[in-house]
């Protein structure tokens, strides 16, 4: 039977493998798009990402509610680390989206709604994560991060119909080939694949964190009664 | 007493506050006027008129900001949360109230900050007077909703000043996306207002009234 540590390498090992197919379908059995040509092939990252950064939203609003009714810190943690995922992916969403923009329309930025609502949502979660760092007490700070993180993914919506009364220059959809639909398919596997991996990995770190920091403080608190009965 | 006589309890006992030291209302509207100044000059002193909606709403912004820290932090001086908050009433009693007297002080600056943005970018009003001061008005009933929320957990968890904006800003700005469109429709384009736009502003209200009103009795703390 697998040990941890040898599930955990088996799944980041399955991961790459994933990555490494989906990297080479995206070179050598892909073409190119007719109108925008290579530079194209920066969707088949793009649009997996974006989808996922909804998901780890999804989990954040989700693991919040669930604080929220029963009060244990590992929803706290899962929520902690989904939004952290969000804020890096929303990232790539945006460097991407950005790199298309220069490619397609000359410019690194353009008001458009698809950039603004990725925009808008990295600075949604961006906030979460400054919030959490700023609040010690850490039950205020899972309680205050919880309605916050509900509060954010409900406005999520509203965001995305606001956007929509902005002039836009996007495409509204793309066309593609069967040969692009699964290469688009191998990489959204892969990057939902490593986006689970990923809230796994900091839903771990904060457990053991927190096992660190309430370890500590019992021992703060044997000292002190040890130190008081001397 | 009812909920209502509560609620009008509270918000006369905030009016009398600012009545007699008047504190909050000339502060928030000298820096109101200041921040169109400002952009207006930086603007290059020959703004356009439509530039207008988006620097009162910069003005709306940091002066509603303000106010929710002030109001909120009336409540700090002399544990007076403290004891509202063991009275014997709810909680949404009081987000109500705090609601209610954010938005009269909003309201309240907005009548005079209004008209210097008009004088300033020469912002013609007139064509549709009674719509800018419709949509302007449902943007700031969500955009108090959720700062009287956010004040209560700035105050009770003492996080600085520029975090309550910080966490306003991001949450209210499809309130600002949204009311500068149609304000841009309506006056640069002659357009009526948008029943997608107006949803958007109601239904923002309804959703973060209600969620505010829920979380509240959580957030507060003495």
């Amino acid at each position: 039977m697998l040990n941890r540590k040898s599930a955990f390498a088996a799944f980041w090992i399955f991961t790459l493998a994933l990555f490494t197919v989906a990297t080479a379908r995206v070179i050598y059995y892909t073409p190119d798009e007719a109108t925008m040509g290579p530079i194209q092939k920066v969707f088949y990252l793009h649009l997996p990402v974006a989808i996922n950064t909804f998901l780890a939203c999804l989990v954040t609003f989700v693991a919040s509610i669930g604080y929220l009714s029963s009060r244990t810190s590992w929803w706290d943690d899962l929520a902690s680390a989904a939004a952290r995922v969000s804020v890096q992916l929303c990232t790539i969403v945006l460097l991407t989206g950005m790199i298309w923009g220069k490619c397609a329309w000359g410019q690194w930025w353009t008001w458009s709604p698809r950039l603004t609502f990725s925009l808008v949502l990295w600075l949604l979660y961006t906030v979460y994560l400054i919030i959490r760092s700023s609040i010690e007490s850490a039950e205020r700070r899972a309680l205050i991060s919880a309605v916050y993180a509900i509060i954010a993914f409900l406005d999520v919506p509203l965001v995305y119909l606001s956007v929509r009364l902005m002039p836009d220059i996007h495409p509204a959809s793309i066309e593609l080939a069967p040969e692009m639909k699964l290469t688009l398919a191998t990489w959204f596997a892969a990057v939902t694949v490593f986006t689970a991996g990923l809230i796994a990995a900091k839903y771990g770190l904060n457990r053991m964190e927190r096992g660190l920091l309430s370890r500590s403080e019992q021992n703060a608190q044997v000292a002190a009664v040890g130190g008081f009965a001397c | 007493m009812t909920a209502v006589s509560q609620i009008l309890l509270l918000i006369s006992k905030d009016v009398r506050i600012e009545a007699r030291s008047r504190q909050t209302l000339g502060l928030v509207t000298v820096l109101a006027v200041l921040i169109i100044v400002v952009l207006g000059l930086g603007l290059g002193g020959r703004p356009a008129a439509f530039d207008a909606t988006a620097v009162l709403w910069v003005a709306y912004l940091f002066s509603g900001v303000l106010c929710f820290e002030k109001t909120m932090s009336v409540e700090r001086h002399d544990g007076a949360l403290a004891a509202l908050m063991i009275a014997p009433m709810d909680r949404g009693v009081i987000y109500a109230a705090k609601l209610i007297s954010n938005l009269l002080l909003m309201f309240a600056i907005a009548a005079i900050v209004t008209p210097a943005g008009v004088l300033f970018f020469q912002f013609d009003l007139s064509a549709a007077p009674l719509q800018f001061a419709a949509v302007m008005a449902a943007a700031m009933i969500g955009f108090a909703a959720v700062g009287t929320l956010f004040s209560a957990v700035a105050s009770s968890t003492r996080l600085q000043g520029g975090l309550l904006a910080m966490m306003i800003f991001p949450i209210t700005l499809p309130l600002v996306i949204t009311s500068t469109q149609m304000l841009i429709h309506l006056f640069r384009d002659h357009e009526p207002i948008g029943g997608l736009g107006l949803g958007i502003l109601l239904a923002f209200d309804a959703i973060f009234l209600t969620v505010s009103w829920l979380v509240f009795e959580w957030v507060l703390e003495p």
